[in-house]
């Protein structure tokens, strides 16, 4: 008897894992990305720790790993990384007004001692932090070699173990408290019915999607008449087409558990994200330098439009099966 | 400014003797265009608690209201290019009468009335000469159209009076024609800006943003009681620019925006949807239903002091002890008041503007 009572436990535990989109985003697509972000970014601040030569391949690899991990999650941008600031403290792009550099700048050139402690470092300009600081110092031709030699390795260790830190915290939330905030709505939680909770899941896959559209393939493509290369995102470190494959992958990860109860729907979904990782995976042009030319300007767009095409997609298919209407507000507002 | 005869048509076009006045309605404190689940477009009261006292419809998606000072009776403006502005009767929630504009004409969803009531005053598009319009209305005459002048740019949005005799206009700087509907036609060269006009149209001040600000687009008001001025912007270049999406401007001063580079301003997506002071102007509170959220500012300091996440959030204004906003998700609440109004209408989806007819 007991047996069976364990057993149709552990069954109906089983079915309700893998009918609940809720649940299996957060065991299979939130919390174990968030765990590697943490894990990654703490080897990375140990790597720093021990060679922080800009040009060390051992660092670079590091840091290239932590900060893949960030992209798989930077469609996430809800409750945990959005306390105090956290999101921008680990990723301050875009940088429109060139914050990251001139915060740099300022602390390499003064040796300005806040940086001696976390406390401190966490009272400079957010834009001096976090994974798009780390890239000019690592890889910016200027800023790599700025300064007094130990100070510039003091202050890539610096951001390395700001990034750790933060990274620990935005885990250690996830699993403390805020999994069980979307697993169990209710009346008096912060999500009030199981639809909010997959409102929000809905959400930040859109805003991932809109975000990979407008600002990491975007921005580059500016218009026809005023390209804009040098807005790629992580360009210094190649990395701007790799980020639009990482965060579409990811992406497609929590679209295809959302889709779950719909397996027609979640089919066209996942062949859109196909196609448009496909055209990413031969464009062919790491940091977007083509935009500036006509050919390779119609392969970027051409990618932006397929990442469009998913997002018109969900929204058109996925959002009814989610009971979201599209913003009556945002849609085309006044 | 009145005359005997004036008046007594006044009067009498309200065909009651003596005319009625807000305190004969149940007291409706917010008013908000609104969209029903079955497609009908509504313009609704709500009480204090947030009760809806009438729902009236109106014949498509509106936008902002206006409530007269002394009648009890508000204007539904249609969203542009509408072509409608009802005149509403809010102790029965009726129609009075409905004002069309005048040919070449359309409204852009805002509109204000003079301090003593007899005008009402509407921003229009003259779109064959692409020329902003504030279209005068005599309420003592049964809204008779009576003249208008140049708002002092392209696309006027919204109007406020800001003292007796003078209007603050928000011209938007982005001309559309009604034959290609809201689609923007001057991007290239856009500017907009802020118009103080006295109420014979006589242009007093006018303030742009600087060149790099080319592209922001001023487009919502709101003021303190000593007229100091805020207003929201609308960006239109590149997604992800950090731009300011909330200003101060008090007359003979240069336009103070808020915000500094907290990367928080990002979160608004570049899209200011309504603004609104605090009644002592201490504090201003922005929305964005692009990027799902409220923000408020501190007027003084220009910091951005609090900010809360709301799906499709739009309407805001200030009542009953804080700021009240509504959604697209047919939501009203006091953001950061506890046991402040907090309710939730399955059917109502909350058009751009909350206006509150009392603090």
């Amino acid at each position: 008897m007991k047996h069976l009572c364990v057993s149709l436990l552990l069954m109906s535990a089983a079915t309700t894992a893998q009918s609940d989109p809720i649940d299996s985003a957060l065991d299979t697509h939130i919390l174990p990305r968030m765990e590697e972000l943490s894990f990654t970014s703490r080897r990375l601040a140990d790597v720093a720790a021990q060679d922080c030569t800009p040009t060390s391949a051992d660092l670079r690899t590091a840091y290239g790993k932590a900060f893949d991990a960030w992209i798989a999650v930077s469609h996430l941008r809800f409750g945990p990384t959005e306390t105090d600031n956290r999101a921008f403290a680990m990723a301050y792009w875009p940088d429109s007004k060139g914050f990251t550099p001139k915060a740099l700048s300022a602390l390499l050139r003064t040796s300005d001692p806040a940086i001696q402690t976390a406390e401190g470092f966490a009272n400079v300009s957010i834009a001096a932090r976090g994974f798009y600081a780390m890239e000019f110092l690592l890889y910016d031709p200027d800023l790599s070699v700025a300064g007094a030699p130990d100070y510039h390795c003091q202050l890539v260790q610096r951001v390395a173990q700001d990034i750790a830190s933060t990274a620990e915290t935005i885990h250690q939330d996830w699993n403390d408290t805020y999994a069980t905030l979307l697993r169990t709505p209710g009346p008096d939680g912060l999500y009030r019915t199981e639809q909010e909770a997959k409102q929000e899941l809905y959400k930040s896959l859109l805003t991932g999607l809109q975000l990979t559209a407008d600002m990491r393939l975007g921005r580059p493509l500016g218009s026809f008449d005023r390209p804009r290369p040098k807005r790629a995102e992580a360009r210094r470190s190649g990395r701007s087409l790799r980020h639009v494959e990482l965060a579409l992958t990811s992406m497609r990860d929590l679209a295809a558990t959302l889709a779950t109860d719909h397996p027609d729907i979640a089919a066209r979904i996942l062949q859109d994200f196909d196609q448009a990782l496909e055209r990413a995976r031969t464009l062919d042009d790491p940091v977007f330098a083509g935009v500036a030319s006509p050919k390779g300007r119609f392969k970027v767009e051409s990618l932006q439009q397929l990442v469009q095409e998913v997002r018109t997609r969900i929204e058109t298919e996925l959002a009814p099966t989610l009971g979201v209407s599209a913003g009556f507000n945002s849609l085309d507002g006044d | 400014m009145t005359t005997r005869r004036a008046f007594l048509t006044g009067l009498l076009a309200t065909g009651l003797l003596p005319a009625p006045s807000w305190a004969d309605v149940g007291n409706p404190a917010l008013l908000a265009a609104a969209r029903r689940q079955n497609g009908e477009h509504l313009i609704v009261g709500l009480s204090d608690q947030g009760h809806i006292q009438f729902a009236s419809p109106i014949p498509g998606r509106g936008h902002a209201a206006a409530a007269h000072p002394k009648r009890p009776e508000i204007l539904a403006f249609a969203r542009r290019p509408g072509r409608f502005a009802d005149v509403i009767d809010c102790r029965t929630g009726a129609r009075l009468s409905r004002l069309l504009p005048p040919e070449g004409r359309h409204f852009y969803g805002h509109g204000c009335f003079t301090q003593d009531g007899r005008y009402l005053l509407t921003t229009e598009n003259d779109y064959e000469a692409a020329r902003g319009v504030i279209g005068v209305w005599d309420a003592a005459k049964g809204y008779a159209r009576v003249t208008e002048f140049d708002s002092g740019g392209i696309g006027p949005h919204d109007v406020l009076l800001h003292s007796d005799q003078i209007l603050v206009v928000a011209n938007g700087g982005i001309e559309t024609h009604p034959d290609s509907g809201r689609a923007k036609l001057n991007l290239p060269t856009m500017r907009s800006n802020l118009t103080y006009l006295r109420l014979d149209g006589a242009l007093l001040e006018q303030h742009e943003l600087p060149d790099d600000l080319r592209l922001n687009s001023i487009r919502h008001l709101t003021r303190t009681q000593d007229g100091r001025i805020g207003f929201a912007m609308q960006w239109q270049g590149a997604a992800g620019e950090m731009v300011p999406i909330v200003g101060t401007h008090a007359r003979g001063e240069r336009m103070t925006l808020l915000g500094g580079d907290d990367p928080r301003v990002l979160n608004l997506s570049g899209y200011g949807g309504s603004v609104s002071f605090s009644p002592d102007g201490a504090r201003i509170g922005v929305t964005s239903p692009r990027g799902n959220a409220l923000q408020l500012y501190d007027s003084r300091t220009a910091a951005l002091i609090e900010e809360h996440r709301l799906q499709d959030v739009c309407g805001l204004a200030w009542f009953g002890g804080g700021f009240v906003a509504t959604t697209g998700r047919g939501r009203l609440l006091h953001p950061a008041v506890r046991d402040g109004i907090n309710r939730e209408f399955a059917d109502l989806a909350w058009d751009n503007h909350l206006i509150a007819l009392r603090v």
